[in-house]
């Protein structure tokens, strides 16, 4: 019992330790964006943060774990077989948003549309921190702790719905400009609305686990949907990771 | 032994009938007239790669067809074939060798772009206007045509442009191709090689009349050229003083059928993909915003001047492209042209 | 009989029913469009096509009651309705006219919203969505779903692969028939000079709805011929995600609709490319191809995710990677490029309907934009895809050779690894079909090199095939679809062979977007895909059904078809060659080019007459009585060695792979041994 105690503050400040991490790159990316046009320190640090969500919040290494010659009737035979599938129709999706990027960089090259600075920063923060309660939702589950999961869950949904309003509701009706504008516009709102859509999505992910979890329908053996809604949203998160230097920090204004 | 029999009867069959199908290709007479210093190269490649294929093709036909005959079941024959599984240097080998001609088809091949894009520093340039569906020449001595007249044994740049959608401007007696881009001016050069007339021919799919898309080339001695060149001079002015003077309903016609106007507007009443120019004029325009309009001389100019500013209803706001370089002169003489038809 | 003569007359009536009732449909919203009347109605496009709906639908309705694909199509239809109904009135009460009476009735936006929800309205209908539903609502549903008895399963969902293969062969064969009669529509247009009864928008409409549906056909038969042979190539009893697989099959059938409803609104006339700037000024048909195309995306990306799965995952025990039939690694590598790359015509797609929409100016130069982004994305996909065509079907080659040569594999290894190869290297070659685009000229060099590097691993593969044949035992008759191998392995040759004059650019200056690009790609898809694909009917026919297909129907089949189809694309590169440019409804007399294209239409018919025979061939045997349920061909493969048609789990006993797949001629080798399952 109190082993698993531990085991579980220690996974809880492991998850404190990598927001903590994320949330100064961050700062350290808009630091840089306001004093000097460094793409290259920009890159990196994007990369840097995407690698500790893929590993620490993703938990991207567990797929090697294949065990092929478990029982294909078992339970974790099952969810190894799930991971699997949900982890390439996330590399799928990703090709959705390397897309976009490419778009961007075809079509603004060097140059970025003019937005407001504090709101890009505040909606990257919200949604960094519902990444950090996220990981904590699937954290207490695993350790079969229920309340400790549905609040961790309620706060990430809550910070996912403050994230699309934020986008959606301020940040489109602020621009100074309008989709059909130019393609610098048309790029901005194609970027945040496929972003957003997917935030949607997971946002009602969010709310399916959460309604289940109630209901006593996961366990510390059995949370494959609580998992995936985690990968999910994580993956979400990845992908702003990038959009956000993409848009608002690279370049200079054109 | 046996092996050994069945190798050679094969290599001197491959030889054989890479040979002959290499000569079927060229006695039927693959390629059109090359008129241009360009497609030297290019012919050249293609030779080299109908070469290739020839080869390739008997390579693999041969010992496909001679399996087939030779090595068939007999009559009461039940057995396996020998059981062979792989041989890692054959493999090898077949990796290897295409892997040698490949690259060495690259390097070909680069050469030869190379010299087709050769750069004349001395090229006179024309510019080609492409359009839904019809093309323009503009010369800078200041005259403009829809037959591109060009000098032989003289490189040309034209620069292509594009007022709507992507056209390419092709003449396969020249070989190359080249894509009209809306928003960007690309290249095509060219040194024709023999004295004729050809076609150019719209290459990349433009919409409804992109078959017809098409417009003569006439490759003139240098002499020759320079005559019609100094006519056109002339022409072009005359022209201009006389529009500047008096429009005139018949030089409307011809402009009518030139500039392009003929694609999309009939002027007998039957629907284009513009409205017809019968009975436009002083008639009344329904336009998609629900007002209507009376068509007179201002607005007959504004739709060609700037033909998104009033769309007419049931038409599509982008279809029609700009005319503004059309001098006013000539835009006179539309008008004049149009009221004839009211 | 009397019996029978009764179903086949209510059968026909539905049709004909539905056919009337379609066209009178048609001809009343028309008059409601236009506000009057006109006897011209009754002959146009979208009323038949309206006909054409109906009398299927009847059809399907009187074969098997309101059910499955009946109940998914119904509810599309509403689904359909109800979506453009709702926009129309957001845009009422924006402000915006509701409805539009030049994009048939409906605004466009109103249109797109409707085929979404229709799509997904079909999905519920249907039944294929019924699960996951009830899951997201914390339902438990059963682990596995019996199907009904009879022919009724394959119209209804099932999750059984055997069932979902023969559900998208059959799709597949229909959209091949469709896409083939366009073809002979516009071909006989073209069998001379002179525009005679199409008109140029309906020309370009019929070619570039062909050239997609076809592509579309060949998608949905990969699908099926992959579906139907993993699962019991490797000893699986199914995929690994039954109910994703049952959505990936349904799903296409409402792209399919959505995509054949544009020659119905509009058309469109850009090819099956869909460039910018042109596809924004297109007719609405436009959008509903880009709608189409992005639904059936979603059946490529999740059929190929789930084979990912099921082969790295649910092999026998013993079938280590270079111990897999060599079709499961073509699948395979198929299956990476339609997971990965799908999503950017997707994307291309999605930026066009957008800026047509909304005014999105991505690729409108005056606002900053640029038409040639689209073409980097769009080939992207397009160009790896051609190898999602040819991989399965070169793979059922290699799987076929060995059977009927009675030889092992030549070079099992090679030929694997040269289709990762040729998938990988597939990935960076795009830019061969933009040498004339205006993009970076600098890019030319590069992607002509990768270009032709793609013909060293596909050189592997037809050198492997001929040292396997080299000495192989072949029957004195050979069998139809040992026919269609070889028939494969030749025009697919010519077809490879008419690849590098393409790649070198300075030639391709000349070639690009002429009938010898034309006839390259009939030729690699042909054979590539159209035979191996006949090939793999004609030979797992038996195991599907237990009966045999009639082989001189089946020569008939091979000996019409082959030839027509030499002198069709043969002529066609000759053509293209002297002059002769794609996508043109008329070409220039002058060129003297009509005997040539008279020639190309008449082999056309040949071909469609060779497939009725086809055709004619599966509903006679399916009609016959079942004797064929043993080893057929004499294979090693698991698949055979036991009785047809497989029962709803595959293999009664569990099998172990005990040696090579390949090792004919060897005295007492074998693949697999079945032992009996442990019972628990
Ligand atoms: C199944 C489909 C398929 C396949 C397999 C291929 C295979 C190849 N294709 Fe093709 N292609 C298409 C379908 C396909 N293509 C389509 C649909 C288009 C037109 C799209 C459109 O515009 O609508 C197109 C267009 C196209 C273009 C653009 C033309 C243009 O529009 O300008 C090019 C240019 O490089 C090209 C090249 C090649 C090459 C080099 C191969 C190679 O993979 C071929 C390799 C095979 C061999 C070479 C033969 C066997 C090899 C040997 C026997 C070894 C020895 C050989 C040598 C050393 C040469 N193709
Ligand atoms: C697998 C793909 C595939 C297949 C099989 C075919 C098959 C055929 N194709 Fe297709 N074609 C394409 C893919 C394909 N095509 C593509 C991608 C394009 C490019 C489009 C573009 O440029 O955008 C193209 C373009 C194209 C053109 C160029 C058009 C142009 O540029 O203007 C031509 C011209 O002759 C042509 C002809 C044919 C013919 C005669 C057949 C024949 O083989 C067809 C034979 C007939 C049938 C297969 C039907 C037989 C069945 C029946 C008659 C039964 C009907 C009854 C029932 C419904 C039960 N095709
Ligand atoms: C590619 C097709 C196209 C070409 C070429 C074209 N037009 Fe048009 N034109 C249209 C369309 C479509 C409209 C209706 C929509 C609009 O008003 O913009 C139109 C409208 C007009 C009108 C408005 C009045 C009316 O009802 O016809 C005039 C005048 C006109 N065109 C003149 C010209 C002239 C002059 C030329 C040639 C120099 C020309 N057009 C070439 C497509 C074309
Ligand atoms: Cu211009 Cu085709
Ligand atoms: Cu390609």
């Amino acid at each position: 019992m109190s082993d698993n105690h531990n085991n579980l503050s220690s996974q809880l400040n492991q998850g404190l330790v990598i927001f903590i991490v994320l949330a100064f790159l961050t700062f350290i990316e808009y630091m840089v964006a306001i004093t000097n046009q460094s793409l290259l320190l920009l890159s990196i640090a994007a990369t840097i943060k995407a690698g500790l969500v893929l590993y620490y919040y993703m938990h991207v290494y567990k797929l090697a774990k294949l065990d092929e010659d478990a029982d294909q009737s078992s339970l974790t035979w099952k969810i190894t077989t799930n991971r699997l599938g949900f982890w390439l129709f996330i590399l799928s999706d990703a090709f959705l948003f390397a897309g976009l990027l490419v778009t961007r960089f075809n079509l603004l090259g060097l140059t970025r549309p003019d937005l407001n600075q504090v709101l890009g920063l505040i909606v990257t923060g919200v949604l960094l921190v519902s990444s950090f309660f996220m990981n904590r939702a699937e954290t207490y589950i695993k350790a079969g702790n229920k309340n400790g999961f549905i609040f961790s869950t309620v706060v990430t949904l809550v910070l996912g719905v403050g994230f699309l309003l934020g986008v959606v509701g301020v940040e489109w009706q602020e621009a100074p400009f309008s989709a059909g504008d130019s393609a610098a516009s048309a790029v901005f709102f194609m970027m945040t609305g496929m972003h957003a859509f997917h935030v949607l999505t997971g946002v009602i992910f969010l709310g399916i686990i959460l309604n289940n979890g109630r209901r006593d329908l996961y366990s510390s053996e059995n949370y494959w949907a609580v998992e995936a809604a985690t990968i999910y949203w994580h993956f979400i998160d990845v992908v702003w990771i990038f959009f956000y230097p993409a848009l608002y920090l690279i370049g200079i204004l054109g | 032994m046996q092996n050994k029999k069945h190798f050679i009867i094969i290599t001197v069959l491959i030889l054989l009938v890479s040979v002959l199908t290499y000569y079927a290709l060229l006695s039927i007479g693959l390629m059109p007239v090359s008129a241009s210093i360009q497609s030297k190269p290019i012919d050249w490649l293609f030779d080299l790669e109908f070469k290739l294929i020839a080869f390739f093709f008997s390579l693999i036909m041969v010992p496909l067809v001679y399996s087939l005959v030779v090595f068939r079941r007999k009559d009461g024959d039940e057995t396996d074939g020998p059981h062979i599984e792989g041989h890692t240097n054959l493999e090898l080998i077949w990796t290897a060798v295409p892997l040698i001609i490949v690259i060495a088809l690259g390097v070909i091949g680069a050469d030869n772009l190379k010299q087709v894009l050769a750069v004349d520093p001395q090229a006179h340039q024309v510019k080609v206007v492409g359009f839904q569906w019809g093309w323009r020449f503009e010369y800078p001595e200041g005259f403009t045509t829809n037959t591109l007249y060009l000098p032989v044994d003289q490189q040309v740049l034209l620069n292509l442009e594009s007022t709507d959608v992507l056209h390419s401007f092709w003449v396969p007696e020249f070989r190359i191709k080249q894509d009209l881009v809306p928003g960007q001016i690309t290249e095509y050069r060219i040194t024709p090689s023999l004295i004729g007339n050809y076609k150019v021919r719209c290459a990349e799919i433009c919409g409804t009349s992109h078959s017809y898309m098409e417009a003569p080339v006439i490759v003139l001695s240098q002499a020759d050229y320079a005559v019609w060149r100094d006519d056109q001079i002339k022409l072009a002015k005359e022209q201009e003083l006389a529009s500047a003077g008096k429009p005139d309903a018949g030089r409307g016609q011809v402009l009518y059928q030139e500039s392009g106007c003929k694609a999309c507007h009939s002027v007998d009443g039957s629907k284009g993909v513009g409205p017809t120019w019968d009975g436009l004029f002083e008639s009344n325009v329904p336009l998609a915003d629900g007002t209507t309009v009376a068509a007179d001389e201002a607005f007959v100019r504004e739709s060609i001047l700037m033909p998104s500013a009033k769309v007419v209803k049931g038409y599509s706001p982008n279809a029609m492209p700009n005319f503004s370089y059309l001098k006013d002169g000539q835009v006179n003489d539309i008008i004049e042209y149009i009221k004839t038809l009211k | 009989m009397k019996n029978n003569e009764l179903k086949v007359t209510k059968v026909l009536a539905f049709y004909l029913g539905g056919q009337i009732l379609g066209l009178v449909l048609g001809v009343i919203i028309q008059t409601l469009i236009s506000g009057a009347f006109s006897t011209t109605y009754f002959l146009d496009l979208s009323s038949w096509l309206f006909g054409v709906l109906l009398s299927l639908l009847g059809f399907f309705y009187s074969l098997v009651g309101y059910y499955g694909l009946v109940k998914g199509l119904v509810w599309q239809v509403v689904g359909t309705l109800a979506g453009a109904l709702f926009v129309s009135l957001i845009r009422f009460f924006m402000g915006l006219e509701p409805f539009n009476l030049t994009t048939f009735g409906f605004s466009e936006p109103a249109w797109v919203v409707g085929a979404l929800v229709g799509t997904i309205s079909f999905m519920a209908g249907v039944g294929a969505i019924t699960d996951w539903y009830k899951w997201a609502l914390g339902e438990k549903t059963a682990d596995h779903h019996h199907d009904i008895e009879g022919f009724k399963k394959y119209f209804g969902v099932s999750l059984d692969h055997k069932v979902i293969g023969i559900q998208y062969t059959v799709t597949s064969i229909l959209l091949l028939c469709i896409g083939g009669l366009f073809a002979l529509v516009f071909r006989t247009e073209l069998s001379n000079s002179s525009l005679e009864f199409l008109s140029l928008q309906l020309y370009n409409s019929l070619m570039s709805l062909h050239g997609m549906v076809m592509i579309v056909s060949i998608l949905l038969g990969i699908a099926g011929v992959i579906n139907y042979l993993v699962p019991m190539l490797i000893g699986a009893q199914d995929m690994a995600f039954p109910r994703l697989n049952a959505f990936s099959f349904w799903v296409a059938i409402p792209a399919a609709v959505i995509l054949l409803s544009s020659l119905a609104l509009g058309g469109f006339d850009t090819g099956w490319t869909g460039y910018p700037p042109l596809s924004v000024r297109a007719p609405l048909g436009m959008s509903m191809f880009f709608v189409g195309i992005w639904v059936a995306g979603w059946s490529s990306i999740l059929g190929a995710l789930n084979l990912i799965v099921t082969v790295l995952r649910l092999r026998a025990k013993g079938m280590i990677a270079f111990r897999m039939p060599i079709f499961v690694w073509a699948a395979t590598a198929t299956s990476i490029i339609s997971l990965t790359a799908t999503q950017m015509i997707g994307l291309a797609f999605q930026l066009v309907l957008f800026q047509r929409l909304m005014g999105m100016p991505f690729f409108d130069p005056t606002k900053g934009g640029n038409p040639v982004l689209f073409q980097h994305l769009f080939w992207f996909y397009s160009h790896p895809v051609v190898y999602v065509f040819i991989l399965p079907g070169l793979g059922v080659i290699s799987e076929l050779l060995p059977v009927f040569a009675r030889k092992p594999l030549f070079g099992y290894k090679w030929i694997a690894m040269s289709s990762l190869g040729i998938a990988l290297v597939g990935f960076l070659v795009w830019a061969h079909h933009m040498f004339s685009s205006g993009m970076n000229e600098y890019l030319r060099v590069p992607f002509m090199y990768s270009t032709l590097l793609v013909a060293v691993p596909t050189g592997v593969k037809f050198f492997s095939w001929i040292a396997t044949l080299w000495q192989g035992k072949l029957t004195r008759d050979l069998p139809t679809p040992f026919l269609f191998v070889l028939g494969g392995i030749v025009v697919f040759l010519l077809g490879g062979l008419t690849g590098p004059p393409n790649a070198t650019v300075s030639t391709d200056l000349h070639l690009t977007d002429t009938y010898f690009i034309v006839g390259h790609f009939h030729d690699t898809m042909f054979g590539g895909y159209i035979f191996p694909f006949f090939a793999a009917l004609y030979y797992w026919f038996p195991k599907a059904t237990g009966k045999r297909l009639n082989e001189t129907l089946g020569k008939i089949h091979f000996w019409l078809m082959t030839p027509s189809f030499l002198i069709l694309t043969l002529f066609m590169m000759r053509v293209g060659l002297l002059g002769m440019r794609r996508r043109i409804a008329d070409y220039d007399p002058a060129l003297n080019f009509d005997v040539w294209h008279l020639a190309m239409t008449v082999s056309a018919y040949l071909i469609a007459i060779s497939i009725l025979v086809f055709i004619f061939n599966i509903i006679k045997t399916v009609r016959g009585k079942a004797d064929a349920t043993g080893n057929v061909w004499n294979s090693r493969s698991p698949e055979w060695l036991v009785p047809s048609p497989l029962p709803a789990h595959n293999y009664d006993q569990e099998m172990i792979v005990v040696g090579e797949p390949y090792d004919y001629g060897l005295e007492g080798s074998k693949y697999v041994e079945f032992i009996q399952k442990e019972v628990l």
